[in-house]
């Protein structure tokens, strides 16, 4: 049995009376590509601000790679890489610049032959000085992808990582993910709310509704489940008025 | 201390790049500029004057010496302190908002917070990297300073003056950082971006502008052109024997103005510049005599701030969101 990369039991988060998230027990084995569907709203964000140490729950807790959120948060950070949903780095920086920062306090002391590494890996060579600032929607996104892995993290986390990228950008992103997964075994959790993104990079899937978890199993059984012309969309929309 | 530095330096490195910084310190360094050296202009002349006085004196045979004006030329850096006072403390405010609203409005906050940093590295990197900025500011701005009186004023300059300038622009740098660490503190604090600004504006407004004001205008020194006793003939011992009948009144005025940080900032200066006249023959034991109340003050009202900053900048303050 391979050990959880991420474990949760009856984490929640509530913003004043309002229940963002109930509470959510849920294991993601190591080396999965674990994908969380929702609507807006449905409290994915939440979700991953908890399990990236950003929210201290309201009750429970989760273990990420070993470390609890509660009690190590610190250790938690150590072994996380984060994207979150439309960052902007720092346009007067140049590429070169921004990803040093982020590797320095990741603790990176000499940075610059693993930041050529990983521009290697994302294909994303020759801007090394360009400031950021002139970068287009899909270059910062590698920007994002390559600060989020550049201390090798253990488990990398994705919120809407496609949002606001053309055609091209989204399938760039996707071949990334997955090679990221089978090259260095990263567990990814990734946020969306497009369901074509979980069947071209997941392994498994949760989906969330109004906070609450009303499906969690692999991509493959999640189809068998269903009759086999049933698109992911209309398993979706049932799960969800099943759960509503 | 290793995070604080990081962060210190991408800030400085990112100021370096920004239009709106150049632009602000751009503004403050002409304004500064032009004053000093108007200023110095005027004391050229004045001390031309005098000279070709003394020489007319000379070519008509008189052996009467002139007596020489009293011309002292850090005088002429007033103007360059009320502009630090009033636009220094507005762009100080600017600069300390602007450097965690651009943080959080691009969401590299969030990013930085999900790494492995210590507690106070954001909030001491921020402060840090803005004081290490008012330091290079308050050295410029005081060495060009110097140029203009020496080069346009032809004043005569000498050891004494450079330490009381050195001990001025300290005093100019820890009320610049007093303002941007407030600044920093409240745009952590709040959820809405805009409210931190502007809580620092009304601040600002209120010890600034408002509370000096109302200290001027309580003076009744200023109620008449040239000043209330001196149109009345009043000697200055006999000055203070008429205020004395006012203490009550005075004890108002002055309790006012010094619960302003600006008005420390303004005594202190003043009376290292020697702007007042009462201290611009003394010794420099004498004013330190005179002002170490205020300077304490000040150095506590700058830490106090930058504590502040410390102690708002906590994740759960930097996370809250506009509801
Ligand atoms: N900081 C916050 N304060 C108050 N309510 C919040 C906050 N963050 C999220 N929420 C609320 O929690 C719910 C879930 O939000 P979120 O996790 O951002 O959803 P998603 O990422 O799935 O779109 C929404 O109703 C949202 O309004
Ligand atoms: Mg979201």
């Amino acid at each position: 049995m391979t050990p959880s990369a991420i474990s949760t039991s009856a984490l929640s988060r509530n913003f004043g009376t309002h229940q963002a998230l109930a509470p959510l027990t849920l294991d993601v084995p190591t080396g999965e590509v674990f994908g969380l569907l929702g609507h807006n709203g449905a409290g994915k964000t939440t979700t991953v601000n908890l399990l990236t140490t950003l929210l201290e729950p309201t009750s429970g807790d989760a273990i990420i790679h070993g470390h609890s959120v509660k009690a190590d948060a610190a250790g938690v950070r150590g072994s996380i890489g984060y994207l979150p949903e439309n960052v902007q780095f720092y346009d007067n920086l140049t590429l070169l610049e921004n990803l040093r920062f982020f590797a320095r306090l990741s603790g990176l002391r000499r940075p610059d032959a693993r930041i050529r590494d990983v521009l290697g890996f994302l294909d994303f060579t020759g801007h090394d000085n360009h400031r950021v600032g002139t970068f287009s929607k899909g270059m910062r996104q590698r920007v994002g992808i390559a600060q989020a892995v550049l201390h090798s993290p253990e488990v990398l986390f994705l919120d809407e990582p496609t949002s606001g990228l053309d055609p091209e950008g989204v399938r760039t992103l996707r071949e990334t993910i997955v090679r990221l997964n089978h090259e260095f075994g990263m567990t990814i959790f990734m946020n969306t709310h497009l369901l074509s993104e979980v069947t071209k990079t997941c392994t498994s899937i949760g989906i969330l509704n109004h906070g609450r978890l009303v499906h969690h199993d692999s991509l493959r059984n999640t189809l068998a489940a269903f009759p086999a012309d049933e698109s992911l969309e209309d398993i979706y929309f049932q799960l969800d008025s099943a759960a509503a | 201390m290793n995070d604080t530095w990081i962060v210190a330096e991408k800030e400085l490195r990112d100021l370096r790049r920004d239009r709106l910084f150049a632009l602000l310190i751009a503004f403050l360094g002409v304004a500064t500029l032009v004053s000093v050296a108007v200023a110095s202009a005027d004391f050229r002349n004045q001390l031309d004057a005098y000279n070709v006085y003394v020489a007319n004196l000379a070519q008509s045979g008189s052996t009467v010496t002139a007596a020489a004006p009293q011309l002292f030329p850090l005088k002429l850096l007033r103007g360059g302190i009320e502009y630090l006072e009033i636009l220094g403390a507005l762009f100080a405010i600017v600069l300390g908002y602007g450097t965690i609203a651009k943080e959080k409005y691009r969401g590299t906050l969030a990013l930085f917070l999900s790494r492995p940093v210590s507690r106070f590295s954001f909030a001491g990197g921020k402060v840090l990297g803005l004081s290490i900025v008012w330091l290079g500011v308050v050295a410029a701005l005081t060495a060009l300073s110097l140029l203009a009186v020496v080069t346009i004023g032809h004043a005569p300059i000498q050891g004494i003056d450079v330490a009381r300038l050195l001990i001025a622009g300290s005093f100019a740098w820890l009320y610049l950082v007093f303002w941007t660490a407030l600044a920093v503190g409240l745009t952590a604090l709040s959820s809405r971006l805009s409210t931190g600004l502007i809580v620092a504006l009304v601040i600002w407004l209120a010890f600034v502008l408002v509370i000096p004001q109302i200290g001027d205008t309580m003076d009744p020194d200023n109620q008449v052109p040239g000043g209330l006793f001196a149109t009345l003939q009043i000697q200055k011992s006999n000055e203070l024997a008429v205020l004395a009948q006012f203490s009550a009144f005075d004890g108002i005025r002055n309790g006012l103005e010094v619960s302003s940080v600006t008005k420390h900032f303004e005594r202190l200066t003043f009376a290292f510049l020697g702007i007042k006249d009462q201290y611009n023959q003394q010794p420099l034991s004498r004013v330190w005599a005179a002002m170490l109340p205020y300077a304490i003050t000040l150095t506590a009202a700058t830490a106090a701030s930058v504590l502040f900053a410390a102690l708002a900048t906590t994740r759960r303050t930097l996370q809250r969101k506009q509801l």
